[in-house]
């Protein structure tokens, strides 16, 4: 990509860069990941130890050997780059806030997604947006937050990690398919369920007809503040579902309100998926 | 129709309040559209079944609210209207309505009208005839027992003026008298004031029926008598106890401009006081009546009829300090003093101070030039009256009615045969006819006319030997009258007699006051009425079928319908009737026990229905809130419209600076002379225009655009700076410029001449700042050198370079302009500057800097004087300074 068509990219993104940034400062705070504590094929050095005699005589270190009487042979922290994979809800009814002062949950979805692929490069995993290839690095995160741009797809790699960023207002059929199509190839992974606050508390009153955004799904509701209940009920119901649901194909679910600091949500979302990356 | 203390005045309307309860039910049908809201999890309310959807309405509160707007809207269609006395004193059945329509009640008078409307208004719900009884006299005098209907008794109320006389209660009581009717409900509106005849008929009502009689809170004032004084117009006004205490008269003249104010104020008991309005004499003499100011009524006005009244006066002064009794003047002055507003000088001083008349005693020498301007003043329509003496006796002049015999005539003399003569009877067409000349007065010495030109002249008076005694004749406009004695008493007894006055007062009545002075019919007869007050204190003409007024008849006149109040006229002498005579009396009207004694303000339809619209508009207005409260959209809209408010409030401040755009004094412009040679001033204006903005940019003056400016006809005052650049053919200046540039430099302006020709040689006679300059004031000039002010003012300059690098520059001697400190007012050159400043002429950058330079200068030169040179001293000033406080 030429820097031109990165800008053009960048520019395009809108507030992609601001994303990014708050990313790598929520990232900065996060507990971060360890390495596999192996020898093996890698980059970083692991350890030390002594020379036995079925090693070539190039694997010695002779920097460190001339220190002292001994052989020392240098050996490297065993790699093997896994792929976190995340699938970010397209929906324009993801893509809102009830308060035009607070982020979106898409954006904050965003947020959390590539404070993880900082991390999680950082580790020298690999991370992409399904549908399109896996980045590594340092820059791993910027190609991500460009990715994000382009529309995603279900099909996730086999045996990978996939994380979904979602609201999960979609019937629960729906994502059966969608989870279970990922965990048939192989894919664990999270759910994470972002919220605002006013899907959360419903603090409508009055006549009221809502309207799902992008869609000419409407519900008229007499007196709004008798409906709460009910709404926090089905909300409820869903919510326990689709957990369930996340639960049996090994994808544990968490709660996230856009109203609250993205820090805890990404230290559980870390906890989550440390196994995998272990 | 009345409900409660409400009037209807279109009832049918109240029909429609029938259909609120449909616009209830309509507006319970309808509900108000739904708030909407985006909502992600929309999925999971539907189908939610809430069972107050079907339900919903306009809440009860915004029915009741808009049922309520349309309930006010419906009543103020009705024509609603308040009035609270209707039911309180709903006196039905045969009423009697008396109005006292004299011009007390005037002051009030809307009052009355309202107070009688609404009495009739009352009678009329009942149906009763009503009957109507004024006080006032009138011609033919109105009958009590003729019974109205209420329509006929509304038009005749609204007809009825109050007159200019008093209220004759005593003819009322006997015109009541005269009817034996009995009436349910008697009303008198009164003008609270007592009189003649009042106890008369409060006894004759009571006898009739129950009395309510309605009193006005102040009662009227009038001006019981007003003169013209030489300390300006004096006035006496008089109230009732009840009257109001403070007051203001005006005098005005006969067309109504007021000349003067004064303010009245009575002692808390007083009811008579005085007041004098402040006038110089020539105003005074213009005053024709006197009037309380904002008190309509016929008594409040004083009228001050222009014969007796008083003309401006001027008494040729011979001049000398003489003894006062045999002093000409003095005799004059004390028998006009009461009637004419006098003033001694010279004849072209009281000319110029607009004498309506001008007496000339024979011992004031009359110059030919005075000579002159008195026949042009006679001739324009002034009023002469000499009088004869010695010095005429042996000088004939041509300001005479008849030509005169050389000498007079002295009689009962030690020399004489003839006794001294009385004065004949005046002829029945002279001015003094219907005074009848005391026997006593005798003439002892006069001067004789020459029997031919006595033809030609009237004779107003004749000795009882029928040699004339006064004669006058036309000239012009104006008249001549020559009385063949002196003024003084050594001629004859008559300056000493009463008659001296009421002769001299009648010839004051051919003064001036109109151009056609000396057209009026020189004749005696009765008074006739010229002007006549109504009710409200304003002239009007008389009416058509007034009589004249007999003479003898005339003095003890009171007003009447005979003789009304107002200006009569007889034989060229003005005179007036007042509505309120000098013996005015104003005292309260006391009411015997049982009379109801009411107000006069009370009883007023107040219509209501413009309050019913406004709540109701107001309601509506409100409604748009509300409505916009329950579709939430309330907060925006609140921002929109504050934004709104703001908006109007910047479009509609007033724009400040257009009050001062006007003004050339507010802002320092740089200004040329229009030359004439389009070339030249618009060489002048762009170079100007390149210095002011060499000026913004770099000193703290900030001049304005530059202007150029007319010698002959603009102001230059208000100019600091004049460039003026020699035209390609110098004019000689007209005078009017000369004068205008002369008055420029001596009030210190700065003129910078350029000549414009420096390098060309100089050809002898062909100098253009001589051309330029010819006439102008020339102050000694001297050559500018590095030492000057101008050198210095601002830059440091060594020369003063234009267009032509090293130019001449002449600047006004410092011993010159002495009397401005020094500071040169005029300066020539012939570095053709402009040309530089606005970088024409082919000349490099930094000569234009430099000529630049010395047009910065010049200006600081203009604004500071020699302010830079006494900076020189500074320094000195300040060891000095230093010394003393050592």
């Amino acid at each position: 990509m030429t820097d031109a068509a990165r800008l053009d990219a960048l520019a395009l993104a809108g507030d992609l860069p601001g994303v990014l940034l708050d990313a790598r400062r929520l990232a900065a705070a996060a507990p971060g990941f360890h390495g596999r504590r192996r020898a093996g094929q890698g980059e970083a050095f692991w350890q030390y130890r002594d020379y036995r005699p079925e090693d070539g005589a190039r694997l010695v270190d002779w920097r460190r050997s001339a220190r002292g009487d001994r052989y020392y042979v240098r050996e490297r922290e065993r790699e093997a780059a896994q792929t976190a994979w995340f699938w970010v809800d397209p929906s324009p009814g993801f893509d809102w806030s009830s308060d035009p002062k607070r982020t979106t949950k898409l954006r904050r979805a965003r947020t959390i997604a590539l404070a993880l692929a900082v991390l999680l490069t950082r580790g020298g995993e690999r991370v992409g947006a399904i549908g399109s290839p896996p980045r590594t690095g340092p820059r791993g995160p910027d190609r991500l937050a460009l990715d994000f741009l382009t529309p995603a797809r279900d099909d996730a790699p086999p045996k990978s990690c996939v994380i979904f960023l979602s609201d999960f207002y979609e019937p629960i059929e729906t994502w059966r398919a969608r989870i279970s199509a990922a965990a048939s190839a192989g894919a664990t992974g999270a759910l994470v369920m972002i919220a605002d606050p006013a899907e959360e508390d419903f603090p409508f009153q009055g006549r009221t007809l809502f309207r799902e955004p992008g869609s000419h799904r409407e519900a008229l509701i007499g007196r709004a503040e008798n409906a709460r209940e009910d709404y926090a009920a089905r909300l409820e119901t869903h919510r326990r579902d689709v957990h369930e649901l996340g639960a049996k194909l090994s994808f544990p679910s968490l709660l996230h309100r856009t109203d609250h600091a993205a820090g805890p949500t990404l230290a559980l979302l870390i906890a989550l998926v440390s196994e995998r990356f272990a | 129709m009345t409900i409660g203390p409400f009037l209807f005045g279109a009832p049918w309307a109240l029909a429609a309040l029938a259909a609120l309860p449909l616009l209830w039910w309509l507006m319970r049908a309808t509900p108000p559209p739904p708030q909407r809201a985006q909502f992600p999890p929309t999925r999971l309310l539907m189908g939610l079944h809430t069972d107050e959807q079907s339900r919903e309405r306009a809440p009860w509160w915004l029915v009741l609210f808009r049922a309520l707007a349309a309930a006010l809207m419906i009543v103020a269609f009705a024509r609603p209207s308040l009035t609270p006395t209707a039911t309180a004193q709903a006196q039905g059945g045969r009423t009697l309505i008396i109005i006292d329509d004299g011009w007390t009640s005037a002051p009030n008078w809307s009052e009355v009208r309202t107070a009688a409307t609404a009495t009739i208004a009352q009678a009329e719900r009942s149906g009763a005839p009503i009957f109507l009884l004024t006080t006032a006299p009138t011609i033919p005098a109105r009958d009590p027992g003729e019974a109205l209907t209420a329509g006929d008794a509304k038009s005749r109320i609204a007809r009825l003026e109050p007159k200019p006389w008093r209220p004759d209660r005593a003819d009322a009581a006997r015109r009541l008298a005269q009817t034996q009717a009995r009436f349910d409900h008697i009303v008198w509106i009164s003008d609270g004031l007592d009189g003649p005849g009042a106890h008369a008929l409060e006894q004759v009502l009571q006898q009739r029926g129950p009395v309510t009689v309605r009193i006005p809170a102040h009662t009227g004032r009038a001006i019981v008598s007003g003169a013209v004084t030489p300390q300006g117009i004096e006035a006496r006004v008089r109230r009732a106890p009840n009257g109001e205490p403070l007051a203001a008269i005006a005098a005005e003249t006969a067309d109504g401009r007021a000349l003067g104010a004064a303010e009245v104020r009575f002692g808390p008991t007083e009811l008579t006081t005085g007041a004098r309005i402040q006038l110089p004499p020539e105003i005074a003499a213009r005053a024709a009546r006197v009037r309380i100011v904002g008190e309509q009524s016929a008594g409040a006005v004083h009228l001050l009829p222009a014969g007796s009244g008083r003309p401006f006066v001027g008494l040729i002064d011979p001049g000398g300090v003489g003894q006062p009794l045999v002093s000409e003047l003095y005799y004059a002055d004390r028998a006009l003093q009461p009637y004419a507003s006098l003033q001694r000088g010279g004849v072209g001083e009281l000319i110029d101070a607009r004498a309506q008349a001008l007496i000339l005693p024979d011992a004031s020498p009359i110059s030919p030039l005075d000579r002159a301007a008195l026949a042009r003043w006679i001739d324009a329509g002034g009023l002469l009256i000499r009088f004869a003496g010695p010095r005429l006796a042996n000088n004939n002049d041509d300001l005479l009615p008849v030509r005169l015999r050389p000498g007079s005539r002295a009689l009962g003399s030690a020399l004489a045969w003839e006794t001294p003569l009385a004065v004949a009877p005046f002829p029945a067409d002279s001015p003094f006819s219907g005074i009848t000349p005391p026997a006593d007065v005798r003439i002892r010495q006069q001067i004789l006319a020459e029997p031919a030109s006595i033809e030609q002249a009237h004779v107003w008076a004749t000795l009882s030997d029928h040699s004339p005694l006064v004669t006058a004749r036309q000239r012009g406009h104006g008249l001549i009258v020559l009385f063949h004695v002196s003024a003084g008493p050594d001629w004859s007894d008559l300056p000493l007699s009463g008659l001296f006055v009421e002769m001299l007062r009648r010839t004051l009545a051919f003064t001036a006051r109109d151009a056609g002075a000396g057209e009026r019919a020189i004749s005696g007869g009765p008074y006739v009425a010229q002007r006549v007050l109504d009710g409200f204190g304003a002239l009007a003409p008389p009416p058509p079928d007034l009589q004249a007024v007999a003479p003898e008849r005339f003095a003890l006149a009171q007003p009447s319908p005979a003789t009304p109040p107002g200006l009569y006229e007889r034989a060229g002498v003005s005179a007036a009737i007042d509505a309120a005579r000098n013996d005015e009396t104003l005292t309260p009207l006391t009411l015997p026990p049982g009379m109801t004694r009411a107000g006069l303000d009370a009883h007023i339809e107040r219509p209501l229905a413009g309050w019913f619209f406004g709540a109701a508009a107001l309601m509506l207005a409100f409604d748009l809130f509300i409505a916009l409260f329950l579709l939430g959209r309330l907060p925006r809209f609140a921002r929109a419209s504050t934004a709104a408010l703001l908006l109007a409030g910047v479009l509609f401040t007033p724009d400040v600076r257009a009050q001062t755009r006007d003004d050339p004094t507010l802002v320092i412009r740089l200004a040329y002379v229009r030359t004439g040679d389009v070339r030249v001033d618009r060489t002048s204006a762009s170079g100007l225009e390149a210095l002011t903005q060499v000026l913004v940019n770099r000193t703290a003056v900030e001049p304005g655009p530059p202007i150029g400016v007319d010698l002959a006809r603009d102001n230059l005052a208000a100019y600091p700076f004049l460039y003026w650049a020699a035209p390609s053919s110098p004019q000689r200046l007209s005078d009017a410029a000369l004068a205008n540039l002369d008055h420029y430099l001596a009030i210190g302006g700065l003129l910078l001449v350029d000549t414009r020709d420096a390098g060309r040689t100089a050809n002898a006679g062909a100098r253009p700042a001589q051309l330029m300059l010819a006439g102008v004031d020339v102050p000694p000039l001297a050559l500018v050198n590095s030492e000057h002010v101008v050198a210095r003012a601002f830059y440091l300059m060594r020369s003063f370079p234009g267009r032509y690098a090293s130019p001449r520059l002449w600047a006004e001697t410092a011993s010159a302009a002495s009397a401005r400190d020094g500071v040169a007012s005029l300066f020539v050159g012939d570095g053709d500057w402009a040309s530089a400043w606005a970088g024409e002429g082919g000349i490099d950058d930094r000569q234009r800097e430099m000529a630049l330079r010395f047009g910065v200068n010049m200006v600081m030169v203009a604004l500071t004087g020699n302010y830079k040179s006494d900076q020189v001293h500074v320094q000195t000033l300040l060891e000095r300074l230093g010394e003393q406080s050592r």
